[in-house]
């Protein structure tokens, strides 16, 4: 009695992990071609299949990571974010602008980066919730303005962060990046606030529908001013993680991250429309996608090539989605 | 008697320059259940929207528990005890069930996190309440349109309402859903719940409320106790004049001896069931079934919107690979089952909505005249009696029965020899209604065949020469003449052929996949 009552609730418990993390049956696609690029990696190149090598890809992808992740969120939402291009260079700049050399300055550097990270993104939640302009334009106004900000600020790498800072961003536990751990630590955070915060509800609720939201009495605006605050929050991580890897602030540093961060979350399957979907997906691709620029890398490959099959790989997961939801 | 809990006192709401309601005095009951009838574009939904703090008053206020109230936004009218479940679906297909029902509710453990297991518990308890089966866990893209609503009508009720306002809940519902549905609002208003119910059929008003307030052009026309009323009385204060017979008179059944179109084994990619079936020049042919027993799927087949294997044949010659724009210029057209999401082009203007599937009629191919544009559409206004303003508006700001007007204008113009009608007086009020029938009757007589798909059983009593009963995607019976009875059909429609129960919406509904196959992805 007791053994068949627990086989159900194992059963149940699977299900209910798969609702939490909005695990689809599209993502054994993207695990299976993860293999798939091992598996041609490690035959392309000696140096592919090694422990060392596999870290260093972590490391990479550490920035893309946690852009991604703030993007993921702000589709969920039914918005589009466009502007880390020009925030994370600000960012940067700002971030390496103090020159912390103690803890002092630095706990107040990166508070500040922070704070300036969100509210960045909260101005563009509200021109778009408020003003009701679509966020497409929104954010990709802000980011010009952002970026001849971080340009005017500096035109060139400047500014600088206490070495213990960058020893820390480059620290390994057992060889793993501490900025990866720290990405999965973010992930697994944010999929369990989108499962058992009412923010998270809200955002997957105003995205799919966002006049059934408001009917049901969702705060729409306040949850989309909220999302943009927090993508912008994300962004300022990344921006503080890549002045800890670079030791200084490059007002060019968020070039192409603006598409590029769309990339994962289509690949990752969440529907760009908004309302379905989820980070696990997000992280796969992430993944999928630095593990083939690796591969490609070590294979000798031209970066032109990479371009080109990154481009494959949006237009066939897209496609594979509309596919999939014509069935 | 009792104290109104919900009352509206000299209550009017202007847009603009255009006043919507004026001085409207409305108030509901404890136990009582009321009527709120009345056209499309009468202010029914206006009002709705103003007792439930959905919009503001011009002037005028609305009074809860004989108290003024000023609700500034839904939930301080759903916190106050006024639940409602709006005509337009209001769930979040991405959500759960669960999560639907009690999103802005959703039960918290000490941490402020949502508790999952607490809120399963909650929905499996509310829907039991109601005697809706459904699994709590389920996304509701998954469920079917009747399911949804279901859903709806259990989100309205979670909290300890003390009005619930149903705004036109059976539109959707089949018949047997809707003897559910009733059976759910009984119950509650025998509780002492107050119910204003929204509905453009008649029947169902005297099957289940005891007052009626029937609105017309902003102002509440008449109202009382239902008894005192009786359908054509109902009518005539919701129109404003007496109409007489609502259908036209059938073609005789002798005369059919032409077919236009024939179906061969025709299966789609929905049910395993093929379908044979001939339409007959000058008749119309009425498909009845249940929602979810394949009409639409059906319909799609023929008109090549839907993947399917068989043959169709147009006046003896068979039609090749079918898509829409070919069967269109073949002769076969087509008026979908909703109008919003794939009938008109909402932010269009009325003329272009005309003229949209005959772009290049009267013009080259790159010179389209807007006069012509217009000078065509105001002939079809003309002939079909809409009424609007102006043609350059957009098509969303007509009523329903105009714009279906108007679709059945643009349908007129390829010159069709078969029209399919997929619920084509769908949010339609009674008097754009009776306009329709006649003019497919007069379509009919002129020598169009017409399929119509419909739930309306009083419709397809009413309005069809022939009837085919759908069931399970195959076509269950043929009924013509005097066997055409609303009894006859639901017999067929809702047969117990199988394991079926008649109230377990889930095995009726098994098939509808419409909705969520339609989502675009991107």
């Amino acid at each position: 009695m007791i053994s068949i009552d627990q086989g159900r609730s194992f059963k149940a418990t699977l299900k209910t992990w798969a609702r939490a993390t909005r695990f689809e049956s599209l993502h054994w696609v993207i695990i299976g071609l993860i293999l798939m690029v091992f598996a041609l990696g490690s035959i392309g190149s000696e140096r592919f299949a090694t422990l060392a090598n596999i870290f260093n890809v972590q490391d990479q992808l550490v920035v893309l990571a946690i852009i991604a992740l703030a993007q993921t969120l702000v589709i969920l939402s039914g918005g589009i974010d466009l502007s880390f291009a020009g925030m994370l260079g600000l960012l940067c700049v700002f971030f390496a602008g103090f020159n912390a050399q103690d803890t002092q300055t630095l706990a107040l550097a990166i508070a500040a980066t922070l704070a300036l990270g969100a509210f960045l993104g909260g101005i563009n939640g509200v021109i778009t919730a408020y003003v009701g302009v679509h966020p497409f334009i929104v954010t990709l106004g802000t980011s010009t303005v952002l970026t001849g900000l971080a340009l005017l600020h500096s035109n060139q790498p400047s500014g600088s962060v206490a070495l213990f800072f960058e020893d820390v961003v480059y620290a390994r536990i057992a060889g793993v990046p501490c900025g990866f751990i720290f990405v999965i630590c973010l992930y697994a955070l944010t999929a369990f606030m989108l499962w058992r915060s009412n923010f998270g509800i809200r955002l997957y609720a105003i995205g799919n529908n966002e006049v059934a939201a408001q009917i049901s009495g969702v705060p729409v605006k306040q949850t989309k001013v909220l999302v943009y605050a927090v993508s912008g929050l994300l962004a300022a991580l990344a921006a503080i993680y890549m002045v800890g890897r670079f030791g200084v602030g490059d007002p060019r540093a968020g070039v192409g991250f603006d598409l590029r961060s769309i990339t994962p979350v289509i690949v990752g399957g969440t529907l760009l429309a908004g309302g379905f979907g989820g980070v696990l997906g997000t992280a796969l691709a992430v993944i999928l996608l630095s593990l083939l620029a690796n591969a490609l890398n070590l294979m000798n490959v031209s970066s032109f090539y990479q371009w080109i099959v990154e481009g494959l790989i949006i237009i066939c997961a897209v496609s594979v989605l509309v596919g999939r939801s014509k069935k | 008697m009792s104290k109104a809990i919900l009352a509206a006192r000299k209550l009017s709401k202007s847009f603009g320059t255009n006043q919507v309601l004026s001085d409207i005095e409305f108030e509901v009951h404890p136990g009582a259940a009321v009527a709120l009838c009345g056209e499309n574009g009468a202010g029914k939904s206006t009002l709705i929207k103003l007792m439930t703090g959905l919009y503001q008053p011009s002037s005028g206020h609305i009074e809860f528990c004989s108290e003024k109230v000023n609700w500034r936004t839904p939930s301080e009218g759903i916190d106050a005890g006024v639940a409602v479940v709006h005509q337009e679906f209001s769930t979040m297909s991405a959500l759960s069930v669960a999560e639907n029902i009690f999103i802005e509710a959703l039960p918290r453990t000490r941490w402020g996190l949502i508790d999952r297991k607490k809120l399963r518990v909650q929905t499996v308890n509310l829907l039991d309440s109601l005697e809706i089966q459904l699994d709590p866990d389920q996304i509701v893209a998954q469920l079917s349109v009747a399911q949804s609503q279901m859903v709806e009508i259990a989100k309205a009720l979670r909290t300890s309402a003390k009005v619930l306002i149903l705004d036109e809940p059976s539109a959707v519902l089949s018949q047997l859903e809707t003897q559910h549905l009733f059976k759910i609002i009984n119950a509650l208003r025998l509780k002492g719940l107050a119910i204003v119910y929204v509905s453009h059929r008649l029947d169902e008003i005297f099957e289940i409320c005891t007052d009626i307030a029937v609105i017309k052009d902003g102002v509440v026309t008449s109202a009382g106790p239902i008894a005192d009323y009786d359908q054509q009385k109902i009518i005539a204060a919701m129109v404003g004049r007496e109409l007489g017979d609502m259908f036209p008179p059938k073609a005789s059944i002798e005369r059919l001896s032409e077919v236009v179109l024939e179906l061969q084994q025709l299966r789609n990619n929905s049910f395993d069931q093929a379908v044979d079936l001939s339409l007959y020049r000058g008749e119309i042919l009425g498909i009845a079934g249940l929602v979810g027993s394949g009409r639409t799927e059906l319909a799609q087949s023929i008109y090549g919107a839907r993947a399917a294997t068989g043959r169709v044949l147009l006046e003896g010659r068979e039609l090749g690979k079918r898509t829409p724009s070919k069967c269109l210029s073949a002769g076969i057209a087509m008026l979908t089952e909703g109008r919003k999401t794939d009938g008109l082009f909402a932010q269009s203007s009325v003329a272009h909505n005309y003229i949209s599937s005959t772009i290049s009629k009267g013009a080259s191919d790159f010179n389209i005249a807007t006069d012509l544009a217009a000078q065509r559409s105001a002939t079809v206004v003309a002939q079909f009696n809409v009424v609007v303003d102006d043609l350059g508006l957009p098509i969303s700001h007509l009523s329903g029965g105009n714009q279906q007007k108007i679709l059945l204008g643009r349908l007129l113009e390829n010159q069709p020899k078969v029209l399919i009608l997929d619920e084509p007086t769908r949010g339609v009020d009674v008097g754009a209604k009776a306009e329709i029938y006649r003019h497919l009757r007069a379509l009919a007589n002129s020598g169009l065949a017409i399929l119509v798909i419909s739930s309306e059983l009083i419709e397809i009593v009413g309005l069809c020469d022939r009837v085919c009963v759908m069931r399970d995607g195959a076509i269950a019976a043929q009924l013509q003449a005097d066997e055409i009875s609303e009894d006859n059909i639901m017999s067929v429609a809702a047969a117990d052929d199988s394991e079926q129960q008649p109230l377990d919406i889930e095995v009726q509904c098994v098939n509808v996949k419409s909705i969520s196959s339609t989502q675009a992805p991107i």
